[in-house]
């Protein structure tokens, strides 16, 4: 038995050959270019001076930085659980489909990919503008009678927000939803569990995995995605994202904008292992 | 059970239709006669036929594509076998690796880019589209690996072992057993990877060469100057194209499908 | 079979390699690196035919990436570039760029001198302009209850929530300099800070902060009064030409694009042959209309939409040059201080 297990495992190496090789070349070393520059100095224009400094971090402490933190903190937690909330029911039922209707749902979700997001958020300033479609219909429908002052507001970046993730988890969620053996739910039913109970107990659980993925790959761009605030909020909002940009482009600090991004990473990565452990999903996950 | 209510069917509807919404509106602007999208003065083909003079942004088109299904492709190959290899080995080094290899998601594209360039320099690899190619693996990786990692969860190990008994090699049971159980969410990281690979301009700018260019780069490189309706010509083009050929793959399926049942009701 | 995905996997590889196109001739080509759009079709075209060398256009987003690559490129792979004025600074410190062969340039007594000599070039020795922008207050006296004359009217509280300005820090930092009667390009960190204040009693004003297609804002009713830059400005007249400009009367900030050659730029020969091709002034004149930034050459002010050609009565402004590290912080400082309190 344990000859085999040697002998399953080391046939699988070649596996993941690909994957080691390719990120420790092109992932890890230009992280490692990174960490190492925001230890740096910024010299005159965008250079950068190797001395070995704190600096750079002890800026960050500075409050105007940290309030950049905790806003960005909670516009992704905001966008996230909005996506969770409308995404995770779509991803399931389309699951549920028959397989050609799954097809047809893929082909609807794929097919705004091929606008640029940028030109599909333009689309939402339209939508959304004092002279916009919505307020028109709005006051059609006698519901208001002075346009509504919609762009350039927080609750218009979290629609960008919700608007550009939202494939992201339905996918996540369906992928794995779709594995589900339906005839488990059934049994669970017919063994007297309500529908919800049903649910609960069997497809949640099962589908979890999916979430899970479906909340990181949202969490963690809704954290850089600050063209959004940009586009409909008016910047108003600043979000680490952009103080990023900034620091790199106007600012030219590099290492600065070098160090916000290890903060950024590290607070993600922190974010992401909470959340882990309050599902713990860990359990499901992995076959070996 | 396995059936949708109405309820279900009528949300799908609501979400579809609000993901819909900007791109009409995307595709009712690119008739406008103004070059700026704010309202919608009359009806006017000009962005159509300045589109079809304008070459460069056709060949950014061309480039696009072509990164965008070789980076999926190498990417899908890397995180498939990556993510199904993670779940088979007992390297102490696994799950760190994991952990990097979904970090380019976490870092702020400028930055990323920035690095990715001093990178590709130091290890005198050309600019061109061999680091435009691999600049956009690196965060195509992450989508597959976590699609394909999410389907492995919980999934039955016990077939592939079966196969392995029986003798099959891993490449085979990979192949036969695992592959096919995996194959949707294969597809959609794919799909996701591919769209990141075609709306990606920041980390493109960085790594690409004098000589080449991607279509969401020639797009906002404009911003300068103001971005013309050309692009939303240019989208509505490709969204027509890309419906045309669903719908004749579509007919000529069905065509072929009532044909077949003909003949086997003709056989019963 | 795990060949066959290794060579899936090397031919996709290749196969992207090979489709870079390889440069057969570059005698015959000549590299120009700059933000798209910033050239109308017919002059390229039109060079293109005159001297027989295909133009390859290259984009960058911003100057800095812009400043990078070059650097990285050690001054090579590019023939022209086409970038503003505090960034050619950097380039020319850094010795990225080429020394200009006058005798080559039959056009080079067209230019405007009120675009020369300034700071990131005093003896005209590396660049030549290609535009001017001057940021403006633009405004829709429909909506707007008083006469606006220039800066400190934007801090009048009749205007709540109603002005779009652009993003550019040094810029809004600037304006607020110049409106407390100091030099847009201030030094003194304590002065910048009283700057930061003055600015944070702007915030409730302010309905965006937004560095593209800033005048939509203004044209769909979302802001009445705009702080633009010159394109935005041109772009908006055109489409609303009630729309009132303002000259702000505590002084005016100053842009300019320059055109270089890089120090190691493959195909000078070439450069040499577009600039002096660009300074004819039919040919700035058709560049100028179609950017819609102001005319930096005398002789193609006849020929232009007469909105770019700038009034007589503005005979200096201030260009924003780069500062000390201590200021360039405390000004971003201001800055992420001001668009926290704008929300």
């Amino acid at each position: 038995m344990s000859r085999t297990k040697i002998k399953k495992h080391s046939s699988s190496v070649w596996m993941i050959l690909p994957l080691y090789f390719f990120t420790l070349v092109f992932v890890a070393g230009p992280l490692i270019y990174m960490v190492a520059l925001s230890f740096a100095q910024p010299g005159s224009g965008s250079a950068v001076e190797w001395n070995l400094t704190l600096e750079n971090y002890k800026k960050i402490l500075d409050p105007v930085y940290l309030q950049t933190f905790r806003e960005s903190f909670q516009l992704a937690l905001t966008s996230t659980v909005i996506i969770c909330i409308l995404g995770y029911p779509f991803g399931y039922f389309m699951a549920k489909m028959s397989e050609s209707w799954k097809k047809k749902a893929m082909l609807l979700l794929m097919l705004p990919f091929w606008i640029n997001s940028l030109i599909r958020l333009y689309g939402w300033i339209i939508i959304l503008q004092n002279r916009g479609i919505l307020n028109h219909v709005l006051k059609t429908l006698g519901i208001i009678d002075k346009p509504l002052k919609l762009l350039y507001s927080y609750p218009a970046i979290v629609v960008g927000m919700v608007y550009v993730l939202l494939p992201f988890m339905i996918l996540s969620v369906y992928s794995s939803a779709e594995k589900l053996d339906w005839s488990l739910v059934e049994a669970a039913r017919d063994l007297g569990a309500g529908k919800i109970k049903a649910f609960w107990t069997v497809s949640f659980k099962l589908t979890l995995p999916g979430l899970l993925s479906g909340v990181i790959l949202t969490f963690i761009p809704s954290m850089g995605l600050f063209f959004i605030a940009d586009i409909l909020g008016g910047n108003k909002i600043v979000l680490v994202g952009s103080l990023i940009q900034e620091q790199m482009t106007r600012g030219s600090n590099w290492p600065f904008a070098a160090a916000l991004a290890v903060v950024l990473m590290i607070l993600t990565s922190l974010m992401i292992g909470l959340y882990r452990k309050i599902t713990n999903v860990k359990e499901l996950e992995g076959i070996g | 059970m396995k059936k949708n209510s109405k309820f279900s069917s009528l949300y799908m509807g609501i979400i579809f239709f609000l993901m819909y919404l900007p791109v009409a509106v995307v595709i009712i602007f690119s008739f406008n006669e103004s070059k700026l999208p704010v309202r919608f003065t009359g009806f006017s083909l000009k962005w159509y036929q300045e589109l079809l003079g304008d070459s460069a942004m056709i060949e950014a088109l061309g480039n696009s594509l072509i990164l965008g299904v070789a980076s999926c492709l190498v990417s899908a190959v890397i995180g498939t076998l990556g993510a199904v290899g993670l779940s088979r080995i007992h390297w102490k080094t696994k799950g760190a690796m994991e952990y990097i290899s979904i970090l380019p998601l976490m870092i702020p594209e400028i930055i990323l880019g920035m690095v990715l360039m001093a990178f590709f320099y130091l290890l005198n690899i050309p600019f061109g589209m061999l680091t435009l190619l691999l600049g956009h693996t690196v965060f195509c990786v992450p989508y597959i690996l976590m699609e394909v990692k999410a389907r492995l969860a919980g999934m039955d190990p016990s077939l592939e072992e079966a196969a392995r008994d029986l003798g099959a090699g891993s490449f085979r049971a990979f192949r036969d057993i695992t592959l096919p159980l995996i194959m949707p969410a294969v597809v959609s990281g794919s799909l996701l990877a591919f769209a990141m690979s075609m709306d990606d301009v920041v980390i493109s700018i960085f790594v690409n060469g004098p000589r080449i260019s991607t279509l969401p780069v020639k797009v906002y490189t404009q911003l300068k100057t103001g971005v013309t309706p050309e692009i939303n010509a240019l989208c509505t083009l490709m969204l027509a194209f890309t419906i045309g050929v669903l719908a004749v793959y579509y007919l000529a399926g069905r065509l072929l499908k009532g044909k077949n049942r003909l003949f086997s009701i003709k056989k019963k | 079979m795990k060949k066959s995905i290794v060579i899936a996997l090397c031919a996709a590889l290749l196969v992207t390699a090979s489709a870079v196109p390889v440069s057969a001739d570059s005698e015959k080509e000549l590299v120009l690196f700059t933000w798209e759009n910033m050239f109308p079709q017919e002059v390229l075209d039109g060079f293109e035919k005159e001297t027989g060398i295909k133009i390859v256009y290259s984009n960058f987003d911003t100057d800095e990436t812009m400043f990078e690559k070059l650097s990285m490129a050690k001054g090579g792979d590019y023939d022209i570039v086409i970038a503003d004025d505090y960034i050619i600074e950097n380039v020319v410190q850094e010795g990225l760029a080429e020394k200009l062969d006058q005798s080559k340039l039959t056009g080079f007594e067209n230019i405007n001198p009120l675009y020369q000599g300034q700071f990131y070039d005093p003896d005209n020795e590396y660049t030549i302009p290609y535009g001017a922008g001057i940021p403006l207050i633009v405004y829709d006296p429909e909506m707007v209850d008083i006469e606006i004359k220039g800066y400190a009217d934007l801090w009048d509280p009749s205007l709540e929530d109603s002005i779009a300005l652009v993003a550019n820090y040094r810029v809004i930092n600037g304006i607020t300099n110049l409106m407390l009667g100091k030099s847009m390009n201030e030094e003194d960190v304590e002065s910048i800070k009283e700057t930061g204040e003055k600015l944070l009693e702007l915030a409730p004003n302010v309905r965006l902060i937004q560095d593209d297609n800033t005048q939509n804002a203004l044209l769909n009713g979302e802001a009445s009064v705009g702080f633009l830059y010159t394109s935005q400005v041109t772009a908006a007249l055109a489409e609303y030409p009630e729309l009132e400009v303002v000259y702000p009367e505590e002084g005016l900030g100053f842009g300019i694009m320059g055109m270089f050659i890089p120090s190691q730029a493959p195909n000078k020969e070439a450069a040499y042959q577009f600039m002096d091709y660009i300074l004819q002034p039919e040919v700035a004149a058709q560049c100028t209309d179609f950017i819609g930034y102001y005319s930096t050459n005398k002789a193609a002010e006849d020929l232009v939409n007469p909105d770019l050609v700038v009034p007589d009565s503005v005979k200096k402004g201030e260009i924003v040059q780069n500062v000390s590290a201590e200021a360039e912080e405390q000004y971003n400082k201001n800055w992420t201080e001001f668009k926290a309190a704008c929300d």
